[in-house]
């Protein structure tokens, strides 16, 4: 589950990323996150993964209270989520096992364990048959398609994406969002997007955000600003 | 291993630039330290032989001088002490001069002083030995060097402050530009390790490929070094022997152990090949764990 109460940010300069926004999703939920750019939407990830602190207020990850001044487990905390970038940040010296299985490698698993869950992934992204394929040799989907191999792989069961379709045509964006029904009801889903046809023909909970605010909480929403 | 490798040849001249880089400060810093220990070890020999020699009075009695003899034994700033009666005056008289008969003629061992040669275990205790000598009744003459001893005492802490200071500054030079070159290959991987931290990666899992490459360059510069160094201290071995003739030992006092420097010996050679190799992978992994800090704070 992820709470957030009453969570304000303010950065050093002035400006406003969140203003007082408060909101819970249970586990296993599938959640958009909607709004103009700069609404908020990424600062409200990075706070899951605590790479931005609130001003005020409190947020809670799976039981971790992240806001804790005596929070001491944010590599645990991070070992629960996967992220998913716009830009796909794949590392280009690794091939696409190599790239998926780095998110098993830091949490110290054994290499048999690696092998088999690396294999059952790709499969599960349509990447079955590049494991030994380098990014420069991949398409933006592939890419895409990689990063999201990395993000669900293992014991990750909160996904963050930010607009992971925002750089990928139409229909790539729909085949990647098909992987991401795949895991609806088996995660935690947080989708961060800009793109109005995905969010309304999903018909799942739409968090929108304006200038900082959640301004409309949707059980069943479509793309509305 | 494969990791190291790989890393290498992913990034050709960042790890050629280190390495070289390495392998400069250590060459270096190894001839600049055992150039200093044989000097050290010369201007402590050197520092031996000034002496104060004390030439008493024809009349003396035996039994005075050998109660000056040993009071200076017990001050404890005499390292060896020599008496010289007036017989054995004589022969040295006799054979310095033999061959001059009339000179020998002329001299008789009644005529010439009993003396005591003292050697101080410090320079800095001659002036001292001197003056309580000069205290002394039945002395005729106190003779030593002062203004060479002084001279030795100012060269020798000299080259000691002069060293230390280049060395420290050795080092850290090579740690900085270390840093650089490694801040140089870690820049091209900053997104990896953004990504890394948020995948829930520990310091210690981010920084492992870096410190294990820089010691693999560490311990390779460290071997290259001492390879070098041992190749020219054979080329260079019949100059030593000839330059430090009449030399018979050279040691240098380490942890109250004498280390024999001279003549060269293997202890003296393992001792400095685990030194250099110590060191390269002490300023090795010190430069790569300072740098990977910069990016460890997503």
């Amino acid at each position: 589950m992820i709470v957030f109460d009453k969570v304000t940010k303010k950065f050093p300069l002035g400006n406003t990323a969140l203003s007082d926004v408060s909101f819970e999703i249970d586990d296993n939920q599938f959640v958009f996150l909607v709004g103009q750019s700069g609404a908020g939407k990424t600062s409200i990830l990075k706070m899951i993964t605590q790479e931005i602190k609130p001003t005020s207020g409190s947020i809670i990850v799976d039981d971790f209270d992240v806001t804790d001044k005596n929070f001491s487990q944010k590599i645990d905390l991070r070992r629960k989520i996967g992220i998913i970038f716009q830009d796909f940040k794949v590392l280009s010296d690794k091939n696409v096992f190599e790239n998926v299985a780095v998110s098993l490698k830091v949490i110290g698993a054994d290499q048999s364990e690696i092998k088999n869950d690396v294999k059952k992934t790709l499969e599960l992204v349509g990447l079955s048959k590049k494991e030994t394929v380098f990014p420069v040799q991949l398409s933006a989907g592939e890419l895409q398609r990689v990063a999201i191999a990395r993000a669900v792989i293992g014991d990750r069961n909160i996904i963050l994406a930010d607009e992971p379709t925002g750089n990928l045509d139409p229909k790539t964006a729909w085949d990647i969002m098909k992987i991401f029904k795949k895991l609806e009801g088996k995660r935690t889903i947080i989708v961060a997007t800009h793109n109005t046809d995905i969010v309304n023909s999903f018909q799942k909970r739409v968090l929108v955000l304006k200038e900082g605010k959640i301004i409309k909480d949707q059980r069943k929403g479509g793309y509305e600003l | 291993m494969k990791e190291i490798w790989t890393s290498i040849r992913r990034t050709p001249y960042q790890s050629l630039s280190a390495f070289l880089i390495l392998f400069f400060t250590l060459f270096l810093s190894l001839m600049l330290f055992v150039s200093l220990t044989f000097l050290n070890s010369i201007l402590s020999y050197l520092e031996t032989k000034p002496q104060v020699t004390v030439y008493f009075q024809t009349k003396t009695p035996e039994t005075q001088i050998f109660k000056v003899r040993d009071e200076l034994m017990n001050s404890g700033k005499v390292l060896n002490l020599k008496y010289i009666s007036k017989n054995e005056a004589f022969n040295i008289y006799k054979q310095l001069n033999k061959d001059n008969p009339l000179l020998l003629e002329m001299v008789s061992a009644d005529i010439l002083p009993p003396s005591l040669e003292i050697y101080a275990k410090k320079p800095i205790f001659l002036p001292e030995i001197a003056e309580y000598l000069k205290k002394q009744g039945d002395i005729d003459e106190v003779q030593y060097e002062k203004d060479i001893i002084d001279k030795l005492l100012i060269l020798t802490n000299t080259i000691r402050r002069t060293s230390l200071i280049f060395f420290s500054y050795l080092i850290i030079m090579s740690i900085l530009v270390l840093i650089t070159m490694i801040l140089f290959k870690i820049a091209l991987k900053e997104s990896e390790i953004t990504l890394l931290r948020l995948i829930g990666a520990t310091n210690f899992y981010i920084r492992k490929p870096y410190i294990t490459e820089s010691l693999f360059l560490g311990i390779t510069a460290s071997v290259l070094s001492f390879g070098i160094f041992a190749l020219l201290v054979l080329y260079f071995n019949p100059f030593l022997q000839s330059y430090l003739k009449g030399i018979t030992t050279l040691s240098v006092d380490v942890f109250n152990y004498q280390l024999i420097i001279w003549p060269l010996n293997y202890i003296f050679f393992t001792i400095v090949f685990i030194s250099t190799l110590i060191f390269g992978a002490i300023i090795a992994s010190a430069a790569s764990y300072i740098a990977t800090n910069k990016y460890l704070k997503v």
